[in-house]
């Protein structure tokens, strides 16, 4: 019995996923209208993508509601309307791109050794980072929360430790070094995708599982109610593009297509063609940081 | 001989079969060897004679029929069958002397862990073992840096020092060279000389005339005479026995 | 090369986890595989029907797989617990099933006549294998019980992706993806770490071999 309910839970949150996946590349396939005639200033990375009439883009591929693969081969969701926003600016129609899975761990390799133009793909920015790649942007400003079971009583991550409470969250991670300010290391469980957590919190080996929250939004879409959110981000985590480290030009005009999106309503079609089916709320788009 | 009238025999063997696949090895064999008799079995290479010998403590499973040893039925694997075994002496054509333990410790292995004798006194019974059978300064060596003779020897103080009711002995002169020979049959005839009830598949007719008091020849897996050596080495009964005793004493 | 030495303390915690899941996982399957491969020897026919059917699942089953049952099949069924015990579990419930063979195959090359003999003594079962047939057949299991051992290390990175973490692998992912540093030099001080357990662990089997190989 028990079996058969893994099974079937296993087997309608791979449906979900998939439907969700389908439900938004039909909508989002409505893609933004293609800038033909736009014209860059010679050697400029953004004159040599139009010249090639491609560009290689690194996004997640298993990342709900930002970057999921469909079973049509292509990944859809926020990030994947904004790399294609970009690619429009270009002069790029969504059929001239190429889309590279991105894992976490190799987003600043891929970058340096070229084998992406650019990175959307839940890119934290931060220092360290900014060490070795350059990053458009913020173009989403997304926070780590806490996922618990409906019915918790745990109400941000403060209340953690005092319930004893094991959290669980990814292998390397930025959300799970985060994590061990609030709670004891050993109770601290980790995989090495997000999935296996939502796994572990039904059947109670762990009471919450912590990332950024619009991750989080994607599994409790999954769960059909069984989890959900607790709704008080206690980090804030800008999404940027990554770009090669010192592409000052290129930076500068992600940003003045991101400025472009937002007035023009692209941006929030974006988000509620991906994201917004489970966070209708449309965000705003933060203060763009300096390009350097 | 008398006397086995109303004493239980060492060995009972009633409508014995053992198959090996298809292969009829042992056919009805009945049999009784009384206290303190001593049994020779004969026969042609492949006769059963093997196979005869480790039924009795049960090393081969039968198929149907009885086997008592001292009067109790051989028990299912397990504990009881080891106790057993500890009870019935056997000797191997190959020494089969653990190869990884010096001749001492082959011979107080038993003791201590079957019969949970203290360590001292299992060495000092073995120790008299040894000196019987006349090994006593190989003590400390490996059944590997011993000649087959010395090897064989070892392996007859081994069974001893369980102070077994009954021996089993299988071809144990077979792989031995020649001039080997001799000392292990010298210390088996002691042996049957002080009362041992033993069953001896040989082929050394020698020993048969000299320590035996009964000789039983098998051919295909059966009983086919069963008498004194005299009467076997004199006036064989059976076709297939001349036949056998006409190969043998050829040599 | 700056990150083995800026990152050591994590290095050094990594490596501590590997060896504590490695010591207990190696203790655990050599003590299980050993007990079926008794079973798979023993007269008693149930026995031996257990232990095939042991090897046969857990050595044809992927890791990964016997893995996920310990890690999230236990909880289904309601067996709460740490992940640390189910990877060690699973760990050990796999690499027993390649001990026991690498265990039969030594036994096996005992010749019949120890066993034999041994049971013609009295000693029942447990105790001719026990010491007679197993001390014997250490001398041919000692090689490829030391390639299982070895194999099993490795594997123990896997056993870190289910909820175990901090393990020297988890190490090297922590380093890359959450502090983006560069690939290649942080595997580098993983490959490291590896090779300071299975190195030593190496050369003790060949001393070990040599040993056991005298003695006779
Ligand atoms: N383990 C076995 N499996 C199959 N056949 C066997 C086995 N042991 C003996 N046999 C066969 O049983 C017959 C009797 O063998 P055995 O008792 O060894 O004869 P002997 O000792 O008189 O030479 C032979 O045909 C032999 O090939
Ligand atoms: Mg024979």
């Amino acid at each position: 019995m028990r079996l058969r309910a893994l099974t079937a839970g296993a087997v309608t949150a791979v449906l979900a996923l998939s439907m969700a996946a389908c439900g938004s590349s039909d909508s989002g396939s409505a893609n933004p209208s293609v800038d033909a005639g736009a014209q860059f200033e010679a050697g400029t990375t953004m004159a040599k993508l139009k010249t090639a009439g491609k560009i290689k883009i690194g996004t997640k591929f298993d990342q709900p509601l930002f970057g999921l693969k469909g079973l049509d081969g292509k990944p859809a969701g926020f990030d994947v309307e904004v790399a294609k926003l970009v690619a429009a600016k270009l002069g790029l129609s969504a059929d001239k791109i190429e889309w590279v899975e991105s894992q976490s761990k190799f987003r600043e390799e891929y970058i340096e050794q070229g084998k992406v133009d650019l990175v959307v793909a839940t890119y934290t920015i931060n220092d360290k980072r900014k060490e070795r790649v350059s990053f458009a942007g913020p173009y989403y400003q997304a926070g780590q929360d806490l996922m618990v079971k409906k019915d918790s009583t745990v109400d941000g991550p403060e209340a953690l430790k005092a319930a004893n409470a094991k959290v669980c969250s990814v292998t390397g991670s930025t959300p799970a070094e985060k994590i061990k300010e609030y709670v004891d290391p050993s109770n601290i469980v980790l995989f090495d995708v997000y999935s296996k957590c939502a796994d572990a919190l039904r059947t109670g080996q762990v009471q919450a599982v912590t990332t950024d929250n619009v991750i989080l939004l994607g599994l409790i879409d999954a769960s059909k109610g069984e989890f959900k959110l607790v709704g008080k981000p206690f980090t804030t985590e800008p999404y940027g593009i990554g770009i090669k480290k010192g592409d000052t030009k290129f930076c500068q005009f992600i940003d003045d297509t991101l400025k472009a999106a937002d007035s023009n309503g692209d941006y929030a079609k974006a988000w509620k063609d991906t994201a917004g089916k489970v966070a209708p709320e449309a965000p705003k788009l933060p203060e763009l940081s300096a390009c350097s | 001989m008398t006397a086995s009238n109303t004493a239980p025999p060492m060995i009972r063997m009633e409508s014995v079969d053992k198959f090996f696949g298809p292969l009829h090895v042992l056919k009805d064999i009945t049999l009784q060897v009384p206290k303190g008799q001593v049994v020779v079995v004969l026969g042609p290479s492949g006769s059963g004679k093997s196979t005869l010998c480790r039924t009795i403590n049960r090393l081969e499973p039968i198929d149907t029929g009885l086997i008592e040893v001292d009067g109790r039925p051989l028990p299912a694997e397990g504990k009881e069958l080891a106790n057993l075994r500890a009870e019935v002496g056997m000797v191997f054509q190959s020494f089969n002397l653990f190869a990884h333990k010096t001749i001492l410790e082959n011979v107080t292995l038993a003791p201590v862990k079957v019969r949970k004798l203290p360590v001292a006194e299992a060495r000092k019974t073995a120790m008299e073992l040894l000196e019987r059978v006349g090994i006593t300064n190989q003590a400390d060596k490996y059944p590997a840096q011993l000649s087959g003779g010395q090897q064989q020897r070892a392996a007859i103080a081994r069974a001893l020092a369980m102070r077994p009711k009954v021996m089993l002995f299988d071809e144990p002169t077979s792989a031995l060279d020649p001039e080997m020979v001799q000392e292990v049959l010298d210390v088996m005839t002691t042996l049957a000389g002080e009362g041992m009830t033993m069953l001896v598949v040989t082929h050394e007719m020698g020993f048969a005339r000299k320590a035996a008091n009964r000789v039983i020849f098998m051919s295909d897996g059966e009983v086919v005479e069963d008498s004194t050596p005299d009467e076997f080495f004199t006036a064989p009964k059976s076709g297939r026995a001349k036949d056998f005793l006409g190969k043998i004493l050829t040599h | 090369m700056n990150v083995i030495f800026d990152n050591f303390s994590l290095y050094r915690d990594g490596f501590l986890q590997t060896l504590k899941i490695c010591a207990f996982a190696a203790i655990g399957s050599l003590v299980l595989g050993t007990l079926i491969a008794g079973f798979r020897v023993s007269p008693v026919p149930p026995l031996r029907w257990v232990g095939t059917s042991w090897v046969n699942v857990f050595r044809n089953c992927p890791l990964t797989v016997v893995l996920f049952f310990c890690a999230f099949g236990l909880p289904e069924i309601g067996v709460n617990g740490a992940y640390f015990w189910f990877g060690v579990t699973g760990l050990v419930l796999y690499t027993s099933a390649f001990v026991c063979e690498a265990v039969r195959s030594g036994i096996n090359s005992v010749p019949a006549g120890q066993a034999e003999a041994a049971r013609a003594v009295g000693l029942t079962f447990t105790q001719s294998l026990s010491t007679v047939v197993l001390p014997q057949a250490l001398r041919t299991v000692v090689p490829p019980l030391g390639s299982v051992i070895i194999a099993m290390i490795k594997n123990s990175a896997i056993v870190g992706a289910f909820g175990v973490g901090g393990d020297l692998f988890a190490v090297g992912d922590t380093l890359t993806s959450s502090r983006g540093e560069a690939v290649l030099p942080v595997l580098i001080g993983v490959v490291l770490g590896y090779l300071v357990i299975t190195i030593p662990g190496g050369l003790a089997l060949g001393w070990l071999e040599r040993k056991v190989a005298i003695a006779r």
